[in-house]
């Protein structure tokens, strides 16, 4: 049997794979639109983050040194560091959460634009990968201020995408309600 | 001992039969009227176990012209059911205008570069290319159902349980077809009627399971994928969700500017 057939079959097989990957429920069900308006409304952990990267600067507690206090210092950045640590796990369901939105905005717009979703899937594993690098910095010990820098940005692309992606939706719903409205009828049609 | 040829015939038996009883399922469920597509698709499954059982009586035909009408049928058949995956397709997603938009083009683009493959290995014999060229479309069928699936979990976008047991058949069959006849297709003269048995056998699952949904299915399935948002609370969420993700989007640049100024 020839490279080619071989790799018919195991594409065949790989579908049958993928199929049932496909059919599980999904991991959590599709927020009704309500709890959307609730988890926008919610505070953003990202408003935190100047905060958590000047906790994790090593100015911040050096003065410890100077006055004798080593191991204070080191218990104070080992406690700084859990909380990045807590703060990153919840930057991370922001995350999520975000991309749910964007998923479901996707299922109500009109238009979904293949290069953008493309770019969210991106997005979405580069924030995965972001946030794993993170976690074994701060574990480590080592400075992270460089992959925070990263994941804000990142959060604030998705947000970017969303709101280009309400946009649309607003548009859509404007330019719906308008032809449906009295006296909007074509003229020559029953 | 029973024979492989007995064993073939009771199998063809059981397929017709079970041909059948599925036809009676869709038309007293109304669901011929719901997929029209896939109902012509079995009834032209059944033509064709008609058809090929006619033609195999006829002893006066040779076996290169019995070969070549089989053949022909199986396109049909193929034909149809391709027909019907594009209305399962429709079905589930054409309501969601973007993601229908977008997966329909993803369609499109993931059947012709599966058929472009499987023809490309034909290197231009024509016996091959038909072959070839149905595999390559049974391939291309089970790519766009599993691209179809996959869309609609990522986008949880409701699949109700005949469509999915209407996906699995389909799946199912077209990937089996694809191993089995890739397979055997060196030793398929020797093999043919154990090529034919394990043909047949796929068929019969994916028939099992689709009677199965058939028989279980509610007309409130239907009714129940109607979307979950009015337009009226779809217009409302718009607005708000913009002035939310404006709201958002500018704390979030004045973090970053705040962030720069710190370092």
């Amino acid at each position: 049997m020839s490279l080619p057939t071989i790799l018919l079959v195991l594409f065949a097989l790989l579908l049958v794979t993928l199929l049932a990957w496909a059919l599980r429920p999904p991991a959590r069900p599709l927020k009704p639109a309500l709890d959307v308006f609730e988890a926008l409304s919610r505070p953003r952990h990202c408003s935190r983050i100047s905060h958590v990267v000047q906790a994790l600067q090593p100015e911040d507690t050096e003065y410890l040194r100077e006055t004798g206090q080593v191991a204070l210092m080191q218990t104070l950045r080992l406690q700084r560091r859990r909380i990045a640590l807590n703060y990153l796990d919840q930057l991370q369901e922001e995350f999520e959460e975000l991309l749910e939105i964007s998923r479901m905005l996707a299922v109500m717009s009109p238009q979904v634009t293949g290069m953008q979703e493309m770019e969210r899937w991106k997005l979405s594993v580069g924030f995965a990968v972001n946030c794993a690098f993170l976690r074994w910095k701060l574990r480590l010990g080592l400075q992270p201020f460089s992959g925070f820098t990263l994941l804000s940005n990142m959060a604030t692309d998705i947000a970017r995408q969303l709101e280009m992606a309400t946009a649309r939706i607003a548009e859509a719903t404007v330019r719906g309600s308008e032809s449906s409205a009295p006296g909007n009828e074509n003229i020559g049609s029953r | 001992m029973v024979e492989p040829l007995q064993l073939q015939a009771a199998a063809w038996a059981l397929t017709t039969t079970l041909e059948l009883a599925l036809f009676v399922q869709l038309v007293r469920g109304k669901l011929a009227r719901i997929y029209p597509l896939f109902f012509s698709y079995l009834v032209a499954v059944i033509l064709q176990s008609i058809a090929v059982a006619v033609l195999y009586r006829q002893t006066n035909l040779d076996k290169l012209t019995v070969w070549k009408i089989a053949w022909a049928t199986q396109g049909v058949a193929v034909l149809m059911r391709s027909l019907a995956l594009a209305e399962l397709n429709r079905r589930v997603l054409s309501r969601y205008v973007g993601i229908w938009a977008l997966a329909s083009r993803l369609f499109f683009f993931v059947a012709a570069a599966v058929i472009a493959y499987d023809l490309a290995l034909s290197r231009g014999k024509w016996q091959w290319l038909i072959l070839n060229g149905i595999r390559g479309l049974e391939l291309a069928m089970a790519a766009v159902i599993v691209t179809m699936l996959i869309f609609a979990h990522y986008y949880r976008v409701p699949v109700n349980h005949l469509q999915r047991a209407l996906a699995v058949g389909l799946c199912l069959y077209s990937s089996f077809y694809v191993i089995n006849y890739s397979l055997l297709e060196r030793i398929v003269q020797q093999h043919a009627v154990l090529w034919n048995f394990l043909g047949i056998f796929a068929f019969i699952a994916s028939l099992l399971v689709w009677i199965g949904a058939a028989n279980r299915y509610a007309e409130s399935e239907e009714l129940a994928l109607s979307p979950a948002i009015s337009p009226e609370l779809h217009g409302k969420l718009s607005s708000e969700v913009n002035t939310r993700l404006y709201l958002l989007n500018r704390q979030l640049i004045q973090l970053l500017r705040l962030k720069d100024r710190n370092q």
